[in-house]
C-alpha cells in the first residue's frame, strides 16, 4: 500500500492535503475533550471550538483542491454558515444547561453535601 | 413550556440575519428540482424550516403576526389550485391531463421548453402547499390553542 | 488523491464512534446532545469528502447545506425543553 502514494502532486492539492490534515488533528483533539474532560461546560467548550476550527480548515482544503468553480463558492457558504450556527447552537446549549442548575466543575475544591464549594 | 419564552439575544439576532438566506435557499431548491437533489416537497419543508426558526427565537405570537393561521390554510389551498389549474388548463386545450406539450402555443415557446416550464409551476404550487401543511403541523404540535377553538369550556370559567 | 479521502473519511468514522460512547454514557441529557450535534458536523465532512470520491460535487453540496441547517435547528429546538430547573 505504501509504494502507492504518489507525490508528484500540483501545488494545490500538496496544500489541500495539508489543511486537511490539520482539520483532521482539530476534529481528533476535539473528540478526545468531549470524551475525557470532566464537566459538561468543559466539553463544551472543546466540541463547539474545535469542531468549528476543523471544518472551516476542511473546507478550504476542499475548495483549493477543486479549483475556483461555481462548487466552491457553494462550500464557502457551508464553511460561512457553520462559522456562525454552530457556536449559536454550543451558547443555547450552555444556557439551558445554566438554566437547568448544573453547577461548574472545580478543581481544588471539596464540595458539601448541597454541592456548593466549601472554602 | 414552549409558552415560556427566555428572550435569548443571541439566538435573536442569529436568526434574524439567517432566515431570509434560508428562504432564498429554499427557493433555489425548487427551481432546481429536475436536475439535483430537490423539488417542490423538499423545498416547501425548508421554507417551514425558515418559519420554525422564528418560532424558536421570537416565540408564538411573533411568527403568528406574520403567516396566521387562516393565512397558512389560504395558502394551502393557494399551492394545490396551481398544481390542478395547470392540469386543468391542459385538459381545456386539448390533452391530457398535465400533458405540458398543450401549454406551448400560449407561452409562445417551443415545445421541450413549455414541458420545462409547466414542471416549474406545478413544483411551486407543490412547495406553498407543503410550506402552509407543516406550518399548520408545527402549531398543532408544538404551539398553544388558539382561544375558543379547542376548549370546550373557556378559560374563565374552568 | 481518492485514497487519501477516502482514508479521512474512515478516520472520521472512528472519530463518531468515539463521540457515540458519549451520547451513550453521557451523565446527563445535555451532554448527549453536545454529542449529538458534534456527530452531525462529523457527518457533514464526510459528506463533502464522499462527494469529491464520486466525482458529483454539486449534488453533495446541496445536500450538506440542508443538513447543517438541519443540524442546527434540531439542537435548537431540544436545548428548548430544557429552561426549567431540574429537568435534566
Amino acid at each position: 500500500m505504501l509504494t502507492m502514494i504518489n507525490l508528484n502532486l500540483p501545488a494545490n492539492d500538496i496544500c489541500a492535503v495539508i489543511l486537511i490534515i490539520s482539520g483532521l488533528f482539530f476534529f481528533f483533539t476535539s473528540t478526545l475533550g468531549l470524551l475525557r474532560f470532566p464537566d459538561l461546560y468543559s466539553r463544551m467548550h472543546a466540541t463547539g471550538k474545535g469542531d468549528t476550527l476543523a471544518v472551516l480548515l476542511i473546507t478550504s482544503g476542499a475548495i483549493i483542491h477543486h479549483g475556483l468553480n461555481l462548487n466552491s463558492a457553494k462550500l464557502s457558504l457551508i464553511a460561512l454558515f457553520i462559522f456562525i450556527a454552530n457556536p449559536t447552537a454550543t451558547h443555547a446549549i450552555g444556557r439551558a444547561a445554566y438554566r437547568c442548575g448544573i453547577k461548574p466543575w472545580l478543581r481544588n475544591c471539596k464540595t458539601t453535601d448541597s454541592g456548593e464549594p466549601q472554602k | 413550556m414552549l409558552t415560556k419564552v427566555y428572550e435569548n439575544l443571541i439566538v435573536q439576532t442569529v436568526c434574524r440575519i439567517m432566515v431570509p438566506f434560508i428562504q432564498v435557499y429554499a427557493l433555489y431548491v425548487i427551481a432546481h428540482g429536475h436536475y439535483s437533489p430537490g423539488g417542490g416537497f423538499q423545498g416547501g419543508v425548508i421554507l417551514t424550516a425558515s418559519l420554525a426558526l422564528i418560532f424558536l427565537a421570537f416565540g408564538q405570537g411573533a411568527v403568528l403576526g406574520r403567516i396566521t393561521r387562516r393565512m397558512s390554510i389560504i395558502l394551502c389551498g393557494f399551492g394545490v389550485f396551481i398544481y390542478a389549474g395547470i392540469g386543468l388548463l391542459c385538459l381545456l386545450l386539448g390533452g391530457n391531463f398535465l400533458d405540458y406539450s398543450q401549454l406551448a402555443p400560449i407561452l409562445g415557446v417551443s415545445i421541450p421548453r413549455a414541458r420545462s416550464l409547466g414542471i416549474l409551476g406545478v413544483e411551486v404550487g407543490v412547495g406553498l402547499a407543503v410550506m402552509a401543511a407543516m406550518y399548520s403541523i408545527i402549531l398543532d404540535i408544538a404551539g398553544s390553542p388558539a382561544p375558543g377553538i379547542d376548549q370546550l369550556t373557556p378559560e374563565s370559567k374552568k | 488523491m481518492n485514497t487519501f479521502f477516502l482514508f479521512v473519511d474512515l478516520f472520521l468514522g472512528f472519530l463518531v464512534l468515539g463521540c457515540l460512547y458519549r451520547v451513550v454514557l453521557g451523565p446527563t441529557t445535555i451532554d448527549r446532545m453536545i454529542a449529538v450535534s458534534a456527530i452531525g458536523t462529523k457527518t457533514l465532512v464526510i459528506l463533502i469528502l464522499i462527494g469529491f470520491i464520486f466525482g458529483r460535487v454539486e449534488m453533495f453540496v446541496d445536500i450538506c447545506t440542508v443538513y447543517a441547517l438541519l443540524n442546527f435547528l434540531g439542537t435548537l429546538a431540544a436545548t428548548k425543553y430544557f429552561e426549567e430547573k431540574g429537568k435534566c
